[in-house]
């Protein structure tokens, strides 16, 4: 058997190896990532699993509270377009540190990442996803004429 | 100014079709008029490009808000460096920043080979000018940087506060060096394809170019790390985020490139191997921007989303379509002369290190587009956070770690037992008796065990080059060990800058062990006086202040770090606030000491019951990142530093020069 020949078994080997650990960190790792609508439709099959979801924060709907491992955060978020309707949402728990952008008022665009029950996701993070709307907001703003803080 | 600059992108437009159109038909008719007319037009592009450049920085700095993107990423209160700064802030301004760099380069590259490689040049000259043709379009037709607005804003929308730091003022400009360094040994490389000169001279005279990208992009992943590090405060400096990986991959690819050139230049294998890498990692740089502009995988920190997707998806098709249809039209020339000798031989450590790279760049790929694979195939999103990276990209990298240590002391072709023996040996010993001595110290994280002892492994090995070498010059030379060492490294820049570029790696490892294995972190809620410990520091919340300016309003809680009952130093995690966007932000604190970082996060702050929550993180060895990364960028100038070489007059030839100084 030629060096190279051996060479490209190995290879091969390692390739399968690389490839099982792609497929064995999907199978663990992997976590379902919706938007909200999408969610709220089939909210019903994925009680129990790890979920990512994006939504709005409906405006009106946060509670904060201190606790001594951090900010309690009792929130629902609803569809990106439905602005402060609570009509289609679903609740959302967190305690931890609430991000910087995360508006108490309610109207942040987020997403949440965490364990859903059946009727709350028990988020272990939320993010704020407010830098994507940055440049069209300042667009609208600036044809608007008065842009904020001036 | 601006309809200046509005004018030059126009007219640069139209020369670099030009360029292209006139390099292609000369290479053809083998026209040097036409070749020449092309060269001057490329040069022409860069002025005009400058001026356009010149022409926004004029528009950001005397605060022309009638610019739209002055506007939108600045105001009249950001400091002057940041104002500068924003040209690369926003997406219309990063793409003119790109074309600078890109232009600049290809002036360098055209200077440079103004003697020399004459048939490959006008190839060069058409490959750089279609990928800058594309740049040029998007800034003509898509993103204009010099739009107006219909009427005046009194006041800007201000640099998003994030990136109103100094890291990330330095981030995109190394980056974007390391990204548009890749096309110009791409360039080569399509010129050596559409030539035939399928010899290393395309490699050669890239060598330099190569290593400059490479520098940068690591540069550019530090950099973005420390920002990461400093600004997002979660305690951490990596997080698999599709932006961060966007980065990663062609440095996976570029860092295997440059490994196995060597072969090819020593043994004449890979030809097809190094025009794959090549044409892959050019690829992954347009992949990247694709990915970081288009918001096509959700990313936490993607600071632009827009439409751009399309059109660069679509290049980045042709592109690939055209290399790779050059590269199998040529593949009959590309066969390798010679074949491996030996499993135990250099040459197999330089392979296996380059399937490890080619392998992590992959399951990062793989990983950063798995929610649209997955749902292509299976009708849901699944996106895969850091575990998954960690658990893949860890044990491949603690392969490639190992293989730092093999492949510059294993013999070519075939080692032979006493080979392995004189230079594996003790590295063998120290690294499996740095483990053994670190499990009696009590450490039982296993992972981290085989790291460690990986690492004193590879630093044995390169230590012993540097002693063996020194030992050799003092013997023959009768040199004092100092001079030796000097003139050793001095002598065979390549091979020994390339030992200390290692060392700087192996540091870095350090640091991904410490911080993954052993980091600590606890979240709390104090009132003012109250004292919580972590990693041996007890701290004390003892209160807030507050501080106002016209640009930013501050928050800062003081947290005294107390050492075994005795204070070492007050720490002032703050929060911020920017007027002009209307943006709160965080700012960690740091106290850093050689063996781990303190980091503290002021989370949140009741102003009523003055009660503060604190994020404290203890990041051990986490400073050994940054200073491998100094090392890196010393083995870097070592390497790359001209070397002055007597060329006789009789013996030049174009390319000569290169090839004499690089042996």
């Amino acid at each position: 058997m030629t060096a190279s020949l051996k060479f490209l078994i190995g290879s091969i080997a390692l390739t399968g190896a690389v490839a099982y650990l792609i497929y064995a960190g999907v199978q663990q790792g992997g976590v379902y990532y919706f938007k909200i609508d999408e969610f709220l439709a089939e909210q019903e099959s994925y009680r129990g699993e790890a979920v990512r979801v994006a939504g709005r924060v409906t405006v009106g709907s946060v509670t904060r509270k201190m606790t001594p491992t951090g900010e309690e955060l009792k929130f629902q978020i609803g569809d990106f377009v439905s602005d402060g309707e609570a009509k289609d949402t679903v609740k959302v728990h967190f305690v931890g540190v609430t991000p910087d952008m995360f508006k108490a008022e309610g109207g942040s665009d987020v997403i949440v990442e965490g364990k859903f029950d059946g009727a709350v996701i028990h988020a272990q993070s939320v993010m704020t996803s407010c830098p994507s709307k940055y440049e069209a907001e300042a667009q609208q703003q600036a044809a608007g004429g008065v842009p904020s803080g001036s | 100014m601006t309809d200046v600059g509005s004018m030059a992108l126009a007219i640069a437009w139209v020369m670099a079709l030009y360029s292209a159109v006139m390099a292609l038909i000369g290479a053809r008719t083998r026209k040097r008029d036409f070749m020449a007319s092309a060269e001057h037009a490329a040069l022409a592009v860069w002025g005009l490009v400058l001026v356009a450049v010149a022409a926004l920085l004029h528009a950001l700095v005397t605060h022309d808000f009638n610019v739209a993107y002055v506007a939108e990423y600045s105001s009249s209160t950001l400091p002057l460096y940041y104002t500068v700064a924003a040209l690369w802030g926003g997406q219309a301004g990063s793409l003119l920043f790109w074309l600078l760099i890109l232009t600049s380069m290809s002036s360098v590259v055209h200077l440079q080979n103004a003697e020399r490689n004459r048939d490959l040049m006008p190839y060069v000259t058409a490959t750089l000018m279609v990928v800058s043709l594309f740049f040029l379009s998007m800034v003509n037709f898509v993103t204009p940087p010099f739009e107006r607005l219909a009427f005046t804003p009194p006041e800007g929308r201000d640099l998003n506060p994030l990136l109103q730091n100094y890291w990330m003022t330095i981030h995109p400009p190394s980056l974007y060096i390391g990204f548009v360094g890749c096309s110009i040994p791409f360039a080569f490389g399509m010129a050596a394809l559409a030539t035939g000169r399928l010899d290393d001279v395309w490699i050669r005279t890239t060598r330099r170019w190569t290593l400059l990208a490479w520098f940068f992009l690591s540069l550019g992943n530090l950099f973005g790390a420390e920002w990461a590090y400093l600004v997002l405060g979660w305690g951490g400096y990596w997080a698999w985020d599709p932006v961060e990986n966007a980065a990663l991959m062609p440095w996976f690819t570029c860092t295997a490139f440059l490994h196995s050139v060597m072969i090819q230049e020593k043994k004449n294998m890979l030809k097809i191997w190094n025009m794959v890498l090549i044409i892959l990692t050019f690829s992954l740089t347009i992949f990247g921007t694709f990915l970081t502009r288009s918001g096509v995988i959700s990313s936490v920190h993607s600071f632009t989303q827009s439409g751009l997707g399309p059109y660069f998806l679509s290049f980045l098709g042709f592109m690939m379509v055209s290399a790779f249809g050059l590269l199998l039209w040529r593949l009959p020339l590309l066969r390798s002369e010679n074949e491996l000798d030996s499993l135990l031989s250099r040459e197999t450590a330089f392979l296996l290190n380059n399937l490890v790279l080619v392998g992590l760049a992959f399951a990062t790929f793989w990983g950063t587009i798995f929610p649209v694979i997955s749902e292509a195939v299976r009708g849901v999103k699944i996106t895969v956070g850091p575990p998954f990276f960690n658990k893949v990209n860890a044990p491949l990298g603690l392969i490639l770690l190992f293989l730092t240590g093999v492949g510059p002391v294993i013999a070519w072709r075939r080692a032979s037992w006493r080979n392995l023996q004189r230079n594996f040996f003790a590295p063998f010993a120290i690294g499996l008796l740095g483990g053994v001595a670190l499990f009696i110290g009590g450490m039982r994280h296993y992972y981290a065990l085989v790291a460690f002892s990986v690492c004193f492994f590879v630093l044995s090995t390169i230590f012993m080059e540097f002693f063996r070498g020194v030992r050799a010059r003092q013997a023959m030379m009768r040199e004092a060990p100092h001079i030796a060492l000097a003139r050793l490294v001095g002598k065979n820049r390549r091979r020994y800058g390339g030992y200390i570029i290692h060392i700087g790696i192996v540091m870095m490892f350090l640091a991904f062990t410490g911080t993954s294995a052993f980091k600590q972190e606890r979240q709390i809620t104090v009132n003012p006086g109250d004292s919580f410990e972590l990693g041996g520091y007890t701290l004390r919340y003892d209160g807030v202040e507050t501080e106002d300016t016209p640009h930013i309003a501050y928050l800062s809680a003081t947290v005294a770090v107390l050492q075994d009952g005795a204070l070492v130093e007050t720490l002032r995690p703050e929060k911020r606030f920017y007027k002009k966007p209307e943006q709160p932000t965080t700012e960690v604190a740091i106290r850093s000491t050689l063996g781990a970082d303190l980091y503290l996060v002021l989370g949140g702050y009741d102003q009523d019951t003055k009660m503060a929550t604190i994020q404290a993180y203890v990041n051990p060895l986490v400073g050994f990142l940054w200073y491998g990364g100094l090392v890196l960028a010393f083995g870097t100038f070592v390497t790359i530093w001209p070397t002055r070489v007597p060329v006789p007059a009789a013996a030049y030839v174009p390319g000569s020069r290169e090839r004499v100084a690089t042996k």
